[in-house]
């Protein structure tokens, strides 16, 4: 076999864990307006383990940082890492979210 | 308090600490109820994951003889050195612990919480899976339940065992915001791989196994990796801390491609095939940063209270979390017979939790958090060995060298000598 590795990308590695997405509630969301008035660091975006926080693209976005609660795993870190409190952390309702098999 | 109450203790979370607390306390007869937010006990819990035997023999007399309560026994311990294209390894093989209770054994944690939690129903618990603790019931300044949604439950007494996100410590005002520079990011990811092959890559036969804890650093992040044995799997994974991936400004998600990349990793992971991928949050303050530990009405237990020792040679979570929960639930039992649920009654948990190893484990090691902050000792050591290593071992058709005059050489070329007499007096003092 060659040596050759396959990169997965973060998209694929999620795809493995079972994720039930609760439709009706984002269980963690993000102030814009303090992310817009006091972040030039964007700590989330390198904590998060799952991508979930992306840099937004043009001048109209609503703030510096987008936030997907669809692949989250749960871990808290954006939580901790936000110095300005934006981040507001909720766990998800009863039989939604992350559901692991073998970590 | 002799209002009217749904259960006598209330335990927030299934995990390890939760179902020793809840086991305890229902042996002893105790109404107890144990709250789960995951849609069974550990379906939201990631861990390396190893654990003492002595400590689940303490807790559950010969569970060994339990099909399923573990994936392997650890006999080889691996401790790797790894730098750009370099690694060293120690690899201690020790047989003697081939005996039962098994110094250490590995779990797969949605199957093992779930085995833990049946026993606690077993002796009479009563296990609530998708149920979420919002809030604290109050009463004059005592905690008197928690809040579900529009509902309550009331009790004369609740352990929070949440985990490492501990938003209800908090809230039961335990604790203050954390701090990013006390925590991990742990990112795991679960390997298939045929019985046979885990047992020829890793020189094991039977329910042997082996861990194998990777020191190094991962484009300037400092790094703690780690690969386990299970049945037919492989647990791997790494664990950055947060703060260090902020000042590099790197992902996570990144730095764990680039360290999959190394020879090192890719040997042991060929041909696996990955079949989950999940992460979780490390508490990494040590002693100096555990939350208060008790409260009126309230005591806190495992993770959520900081309970997680990171020194090196030993990461531990799950035996402090087990043995914290099992004393939480005697403690328990004396609260409940003092009929006094103040902060003066449940003081007896923290008594009692400072003759355990944990309390003395963590106290003993407290200068090793700080000591392993120091970035030198991911990024500078591991280069350091394998650079002498290198030298020495390196063919270039000229005489050698005396080995204690190469290293000599080859520390004061290489390492910030005073740097390095500080880490060595600090980390000597720590560990």
């Amino acid at each position: 076999m060659s040596d050759a590795r396959k990169v997965m990308t973060i998209e694929e590695k999620l795809d493995l864990t079972k994720i039930t997405t609760d439709q009706n509630y984002e269980h963690i969301t993000i102030n814009p307006e303090i992310c817009k008035a006091k972040c030039t660091t964007h700590d989330c975006v390198y904590g998060c383990p799952a991508d979930c926080y992306k840099f937004t693209e043009g001048e109209d976005a609503e703030g510096p940082v987008l936030y997907d609660y669809v692949a989250c795993l749960e871990c808290g870190v954006c939580r901790v890492v936000c110095p300005h409190g934006s981040v507001d952390w909720h766990n998800p309702k009863g039989r939604f979210g992350v559901e692991f098999k073998h970590s | 308090m002799s209002e009217e109450y749904d259960f006598e203790v209330i335990v927030v979370g299934a995990g390890p600490a939760g179902c020793a607390a809840a086991l305890v306390l229902a042996r002893t007869g105790v109404e107890v109820a144990m709250l789960e937010r995951g849609q069974y006990p550990g379906a939201k819990n990631v861990s390396g994951a190893a654990l003492y035997g002595p400590v689940l023999n303490n807790l559950i007399p010969n569970y060994w003889e339990d099909k399923g309560s573990f994936e392997r026994h650890l006999t080889t311990k691996k401790t790797t050195m790894l730098s750009e294209a370099r690694s060293m390894t120690i690899d201690v093989d020790l047989r003697d612990f081939n005996q039962t209770p098994y110094n250490s054994i590995t779990v797969q944690r949605p199957k093992f919480d779930r085995w833990l939690a049946e026993k606690a129903e077993e002796a009479g618990a009563m296990i609530l899976p998708d149920t979420i603790v919002e809030d604290f019931v109050w009463k004059d300044k005592q905690i008197v339940g928690v809040k579900l949604g529009d509902e309550e439950l009331r009790a004369k007494l609740v352990i929070i065992a949440e985990g490492a996100n501990r938003i209800l410590t908090e809230k039961a005002k335990l604790a203050k915001h954390p701090h990013a520079r006390h925590y991990g990011v742990a990112m795991k990811e679960t390997y298939e791989l045929p019985k046979k092959l885990i047992e020829e890559r890793f020189h094991v036969t039977g329910t042997e196994g082996i861990s194998n804890e990777i020191i190094g650093h991962y484009r300037g992040v400092p790094g703690g990796g780690f690969f386990y044995t299970n049945e037919n799997t492989l647990s791997f994974g790494l664990i950055l801390n947060v703060k260090s991936l902020i000042k590099k400004k790197l992902k996570a998600t990144e730095v764990l491609e680039d360290f999959k990349n190394h020879s090192y990793i890719r040997k042991l992971l060929k041909d696996a095939k990955m079949i989950e991928y999940s992460a979780h949050m490390i508490p990494e303050g040590g002693f100096k940063h555990l939350t208060k530990l008790y409260g009126n009405g309230v005591i806190v237990v495992g993770d959520a209270a900081g309970m997680v020792l990171n020194a090196g040679l030993y990461i531990e979570g799950i035996n402090f979390a087990l043995e914290s929960g099992r004393i939480a639930g005697e403690a328990a039992k004396k609260v409940l017979e003092s009929n006094d649920y103040t902060k003066k009654s449940t003081k007896i948990y923290k008594e009692k939790l400072k003759e355990s190893f944990v309390y003395q484990d963590l106290k003993t090691f407290k200068r090793a958090a700080k000591f392993l902050e120091t970035e030198r000792i991911f990024a500078h050591y591991p280069e350091l060995i394998n650079g002498l290593f290198y030298r020495l071992l390196k063919n270039n058709g000229r005489p050698r060298e005396k080995i204690t005059r190469a290293a000599i050489k080859h520390i004061l070329k290489r390492a910030k000598l005073l740097g390095t007499v500080k880490d060595v007096v600090g980390g000597l003092t720590s560990l």
